[in-house]
Formats: C-alpha cells, structure tokens, sequence
C-alpha cells in the first residue's frame, strides 16, 4: 500500500524505461569514441573505443582471449571452490564445537578485516610464481568472508527451529543437514557472494604481480610494452568476465533460494 | 444509506475519489470506488472497514501522500495536492525518527514552524507532559515500548496543533492493556483540545467507543457503506456496558461482518 | 583480563611455534625468517624512519582516495534512490561497472597518471566508490515511506527530507558499505604499490622481497596486516557509537 505511488509512476515510466537504460552506456561509450578521435588525447593515453574492439575481436579470433580467460577463471574459480568448501566446513565446526571456536575465533576475527595481499610476496617465496602459489593466495584472501558468514549463519539458526525439528525426531546427524545447513544458507551464500568477487580480484593482481599468463599478466605485459589499446582491450575482458562471473552467481542464488522471502519480494529497479 | 452531512461547516470534503494501484504482478486494483464524504469541523469520525477496503488509502489520500487519480479532496476549502502541517498524522508502526530522541522527534515539527529555540524546547515539554511521557526526553524509540512509543508520536504530531488528526489504525500495534489505556487518553486529550479527527480501525467496539461517527466501508472496491451516528448519553468506562452502546456495536458489527465474509472470501 | 589473555592465547601460540619452529631449524629461516630477527628487524625500520615515511605515503593516498569515494559514492548513491533522472542516467553506469575486478584499473590507472600518488588515489577513489554508491542507495531505497510522509506533514521540504530523514535512515547501509570499501582500499593501495610505485608500504614489502632482505620484508607485511586490522576496528568502533540509536 505504502509503495503505490512509486509503482504508478514506474508503471508509466516502464516503457521508457528499457530504452534510456542502455541510453546512458550508448553515450558513454560513443563520447570514449569522439572524445578519442578529437585529437584532445593521445591514442596513447586514450586509443578510440573502436580500436579497443577491434582489438577483443581479434583476440577472441586468434585464441588468444579464450586461453587467458580459461587460465584466469580456472584460477579465481579452484580457488573460490576451495575456501568455499573448506570456509563451510571450518565455520560449522568454529560455531558448534567450543575447543575448535577457542582455536580459530582470534585468528579469523584479525584475518578477516586484513589486508591479506600484503602477503603476495611471502607467497612467492613459498610457492613460487605458477599456479600454486596464486591459486593459494587466491583461497588465503576468499576464505575468510566465507568461514565468518557460516559461523554468523549457523549461530544465527532460531532454536525453536532445532527444537521443532527434534521433538519431531530428528536425530543429530540429521538436525546439521536438514535444518541448520538449510537455515544457514541465505548467509552463507552472501558470504560466498563476497568471496567470489574477491577471488577474481586477487586472481588479477597475481597475474599482475606474478606475470605468466592469464588476462591479468597479458594486460601488464600491454603496458610494459606501451601497446595502449592492449591495456583497454584487458580492461574490458576482465569486466566481461567479472560479469558474467557475478551474474551467474546471482542466479544460483536465486534457484536456490526460492523459499525465502528474498526471492519473493518484488524487485523495482 | 443514512447520510447526515450538512449540519456544521465540513473540515474535509471528499468527493467521487477513486483510486486505483498496481500490484506486484497482474493488472491495476481498483482499491477506492467512487468515494464521498464530509467530515463537520471538529468531529471525531471513525473509518471502519474489513481489512484491504482500502480506508487506510482514504487516509493517505486526505494526507496528500497518494497522489489523487479521480475525484476530489477539499480540507477547510483547498484542494489537497501535497502533505502539509494541517493535517497531522499518526500512524499503525509509529514512524518515529529512530535516530532522534523522544525529545528530537517532538522538536521536528516546531522547528519547521521556524519557532525560536527555547519555544520549541518548551512546547515540546508540554506535549510530552501531556502524553505523560516526562522522564523519557532523552530516551531514543529503540528503548520504548510500543505504547510509549505512540504516545510519543501523538506528541510529535500534536505539537504542530494541526486542525486535522489523521490516525492510521494507531492503537493496532499494541496490547489489549496498553489499548484501553491509550484510547482513554485519546479522548481525554480530544475533549481538552478539540480537534478534526479522521480515526482508522478495522476494531468495532473501538470506532463506537471512540468516535461521534462512524463511516463503515465495503470490502474492496471500498465505498461507504453507511454511516452510524456513535453518540451517547453516558460517557467514560461506564458506556461499555450501556444498553444503548451495546446495540449500536451489534448494529456496526453487522454491517461489518458482510464485508469481511466477502472480503474473506475473494468475492471480488 | 585474564578471560582476554584466554581468548588470544591461540594467536600467541602462532608467534611461539615460528619461533620455536625457526630456531630448531625445523622450518627453514630461508623461508621463515626468526621471529625475533623480524621484530629486530621492524624495531630497525621504525629507528631508521623508512617505516614511518612510508607508512604516511600509503596512509595519505588511502585517506584521499577513500574519503573522496564516501562523499561522491553516498552523494549519487542518495541521489539516485529519490531523484528519477539521475537513477535513469546513472544506474545502468553502475550495474555495468560493479561486477568488474577493480584490480584491472591498476594499469590504466599508471599509464594515465604515473607512478606518483595520483594513480593510487584515483584508483582507490574509483574502486571503493561503487561500493559506498550501491549501498547507499540500497540504503536510501528501503527507508520505511511513512518515516518520509511523516516528516512531510510535519512540514519538511522536500530537500529537508532527503537530508534529514533520507540519509539518516540509510545511514546503517551506508556505514556498512563504508567498512566494505575500507578493506578494499587497503587491498587496492597495497597491491597497486606492489605493482609498481616509487614509495608506500607496497613498494617497500617489494623493494626488499626483492634484495632479499626477508626479515624486514615481513617486518613491514605484518606491519600492514596489523594497519588494515586496526582501521578496521577503529571504524567499528565509530559506526557502532554512531549507530548507537539503534540499541
């Protein structure tokens, strides 16, 4: 009742509406492109938008786009599965066994808010530059935002709930599978939302750092080489993949959370 | 239909409004269907209705939050198009300012009435005083019960002294005790300071108890159904259990249970 | 105190294995520099002043960077939940840019403006702006309509109500999309002066890795970790007394 002024209008302004939202992106980019060509720049320091494009294109023809993408997604996505699956694990043991909690609370309660790439080189002294030691630093950064929100998630479960369950005769076993996982997972999905993310940023700056290959080294190596279209050409990779990564995690998040309210709710933007 | 407009000046003229709104998915509800109605100058006037007729829309109409699609709402002779310190409302969830304190909440207004500093200060007392909320200026809404927490609310809106009480549903919230309680003091402060009163309730007893008239609404589209005259010759707790009271909710209480068996029923 | 000391003790026992662990030689000090020679190590940067010089450079830009983020992110952020033109303008810009690893600038970001401290705060400022944006305007989205109708029949303008109702109200999202852009930042400075810079913790955690002179190289990681962890808890402890109306 409370929304229905705002739902009027947006029911006006709905046809509209489709049109002026790819409008403000079309004049973004078509002013990258006079703004290149007005000669108020350099192509150095701003090449023309087509030249960028046509850069990708030629990429993705050679091979090129789809070899870095695989290498830098394989990474950003082993070692988002690996802190996803090992953040799970640790936070539901942190959150109901006491000794464990007494064990790792300080340590994730300082890790989490560190900054942990300050430890990039550490990790090359321990592992090297290839995969292993960016796919660990990958999991070292992701991994923290995953345990808290389990923990936060499992401590969170309402008690009736578990009470419900076992006056119902629920066993133990059953109650962690079929009531707090289930009951946890809108918060431990947000935790998983933010390590992705994280992953695929941290999978960047190792490439960056480290070099190798992957669209993060291929776009350094585009600046060392001041090949400037290169470097735009990788930003623009990078966002595609960052996309689509965000977008699908987006909704599996919404198939898998079709009970709750989230879901539910209308969306109006 | 009984219709007694006419005698007194009318504080707020509604006329032919309908509205209608969009739900979250399918097609546009029409909520209010060709509504009119006077409410006389200082009259305490209830809106009774089954829940969804769409009075709590007739209230926000008359504030000015809605924006008015067909028909036409007069307060004290002027066309209603924007919300505005003569019409003052209280609502179900109180909408207090969780950031300000009680003391801030009250001050709110008054400030906008570009009022000096020590008079804002020292009418905002007397309203809490008067909702014997003294002891608690400092207090923020977070650390209120619900009943505090609406006369809070009630002072808020009665500092500005509107000529118009809008309340949407404002005791629903709360427990049968602190209800009771509550609407004693309501029409204690209404008696001391008469003011126009537009009452929202989907309560029976309360809407006789309360008010000198009652608009009882159909089920969506909400019109008026009629309208009781709730005066008594007794007044105070004794009313309760006067046989004329009596009556007169059984009379509203049939008039509304129709409307909520077909509102219950989706006989839309 | 000693329910404290209790609590920590976990995080005491990690210094007393390295050290144990790298003076038996279990762990090798090639790549586990002792304990004590790291804390020797920092007390020697801290008398030198290399610390300290560095420490302010990242200092500054961070601060530059995410204060400029925080004033224009929740200023469009506000904007865009309440003012139809500006959200129709500049909600595509933002859902286009979110997803996108803000790490990626780091090159443009020097091809454009150097090696100096322009590059760092621009792409600290960049990257934690959209955070702050779309939290406040998740924010300034869902307060509740009849706190607004409220102010409005109490006589509120409506730019009065957008500061002084709006913003407030959105202010727990924002204040938490803050904290979210705070860690960010650090990760952004550090791994954009690692990248290459001419000063700043980064670039010293990277001149020394690289001259191999590891104590100090840990001395000055743990001496970040140890900054980001303490922003961190002096912004919690701020939020929380700001917040402190919500009991």
């Amino acid at each position: 009742m409370a929304r229905v002024a705002a739902r009027v209008s947006d029911w006006f302004g709905a046809a509209l509406w489709g049109v002026i939202q790819s409008g403000s992106i079309i004049v973004v980019l078509i002013g990258w492109e006079l703004l290149a060509r007005s000669g108020l720049f350099t192509a150095f320091l701003l090449p023309t938008l087509s030249s960028v494009l046509a850069r990708v294109v030629e990429d993705a023809v050679s091979g090129l786009l789809f070899l870095d993408l695989s290498v830098t997604l394989y990474r950003a996505v082993l070692g988002f599965a690996i802190a996803a699956a090992a953040g799970v694990a640790l936070g539901i043991l942190i959150a109901r066994i006491p000794s464990i909690h007494w064990l790792f609370d300080p340590i994730v309660s300082i890790g989490f808010p560190m900054p942990k790439v300050a430890f990039l080189p550490v990790f090359m002294l321990w592992f090297g530059v290839y995969d292993l030691s960016k796919v660990s630093m990958i999991v070292f950064n992701a991994i923290f935002p995953v345990i808290a929100a389990t923990v936060a998630g499992t401590q969170g479960v309402d008690k009736h709930m578990i009470w419900s369950a076992r006056s119902l005769g629920a066993k133990e076993r059953d109650i962690l599978r079929e009531i707090i996982l289930p009951a946890a997972l809108p918060q431990i999905l947000t935790g998983l939302q933010v390590a992705l993310p994280t992953a695929l940023i941290v999978a960047i700056v190792t490439e960056i750092i480290m070099g190798g290959d992957g669209l993060g080294a291929s776009m350094i190596r585009a600046s060392r080489y001041a090949d400037s279209p290169g470097v735009f050409a990788g930003i623009v990779e990078i966002a595609a993949a960052g996309w689509l990564v965000i977008k699908s995690v987006e909704a599996i998040r919404r198939r898998l959370l079709v009970w709750h309210q989230e879901t539910q709710a209308v969306s109006t933007v | 239909m009984t219709s007694d407009g006419g005698s007194g000046a009318a504080a707020i003229r509604v006329e032919g409004v309908s509205h209608r709104y969009l739900p979250a998915r399918g097609k546009p509800v029409l909520a209010l269907d060709h509504v009119s109605l006077e409410v006389r100058e200082r009259e305490f006037l209830a809106l009774l209705g089954p829940s969804g007729c769409g009075k709590s829309t007739l209230l926000y109409l008359i504030g000015g939050f809605l924006p008015i699609g067909e028909g036409l709402i007069e307060v004290g002779g002027k066309r209603v198009s924007e919300p505005g310190p003569d019409r003052g409302i209280v609502f179900q969830h109180f909408a207090l300012f969780p950031w300000k304190t009680v003391r801030e909440n009250v001050t709110y207004g008054l400030a906008k009435q570009g009022l000096p500093r020590d008079e804002q200060t020292r009418r905002a007392q007397e309203f809490i005083d008067l909702v014997k909320l003294s002891g608690f200026e400092d207090a923020y809404p977070a650390q209120l019960s619900g009943g505090m927490k609406q006369r809070a609310a009630l002072a808020r809106t009665l500092a500005i002294d509107p000529a118009i009480l809008l309340m949407d549903e404002p005791f629903g919230a709360l427990d049968a005790q602190t209800r009771i309680l509550m609407q004693e003091e309501l029409l204690s402060i209404w008696q001391r300071r008469r003011k126009t009163v537009v009452f929202v309730t989907h309560d029976v007893q309360e809407a006789v108890y309360l008010a000198e008239r009652v608009a009882v609404m159909s089920a969506r589209p909400g019109r008026i159904k009629e309208i009781v005259d709730t005066r008594f010759s007794v007044s105070g707790p004794a009313l309760f259990k006067s046989p004329e009271f009596v009556e007169r909710v059984d009379h509203v209480w049939n008039l509304v249970r129709g409307e909520a068996i077909a509102a219950q029923g989706g006989a839309a | 105190m000693t329910a404290t000391l209790w609590r920590y003790t976990p995080l005491l026992l990690i210094f007393v294995i390295w050290e144990a662990g790298t003076q038996t030689g279990i762990i090798s000090k090639w790549a586990l520099p002792t304990f004590s020679a790291v804390v020797a190590a920092w007390l020697s940067l801290m008398q030198g002043g290399e610390l300290l010089y560095h420490a302010a450079a990242s200092l500054m830009r961070g601060f530059a960077g995410l204060g400029l983020a925080i004033i224009v992110g929740t200023t469009l952020g506000v904007l865009m939940a309440w003012v139809k033109p500006v959200r129709l303008i500049f909600n595509p810009i933002v859902q286009l840019f979110y997803p996108m690893p803000k790490s990626a600038l780091i090159p443009i970001m020097i091809l454009w403006l150097g090696l100096g401290h322009a590059s760092k705060i621009v792409l600290i400022f960049l990257g934690c702006m959209l955070p702050v944006t779309i939290s406040a305007f998740n924010g300034a989205r869902g307060v509740e309509p009849v706190l607004i109708w409220s102010a409005r029949s109490l006589g509120a303008t409506r730019g009065q109500v957008l500061r002084e109702i709006i913003l407030p109200a959105a202010m727990p999202e924002i204040l938490a999309g803050i904290r979210t852009a705070l860690a960010l930042s650090f990760v952004l400075l550090v791994s954009s002066e690692l990248v290459i810079a001419r000063e700043g913790l980064g670039y010293l955690i990277g001149w020394l890795g690289d001259g191999g002179v590891y104590a100090s190289m840990f001395a000055v990681v743990l001496t970040v970790a140890g900054l980001g962890f303490v922003a961190d808890r002096l912004y919690l402890m701020l939020m929380k007394r700001s917040l402190a109306w919500r009991e």
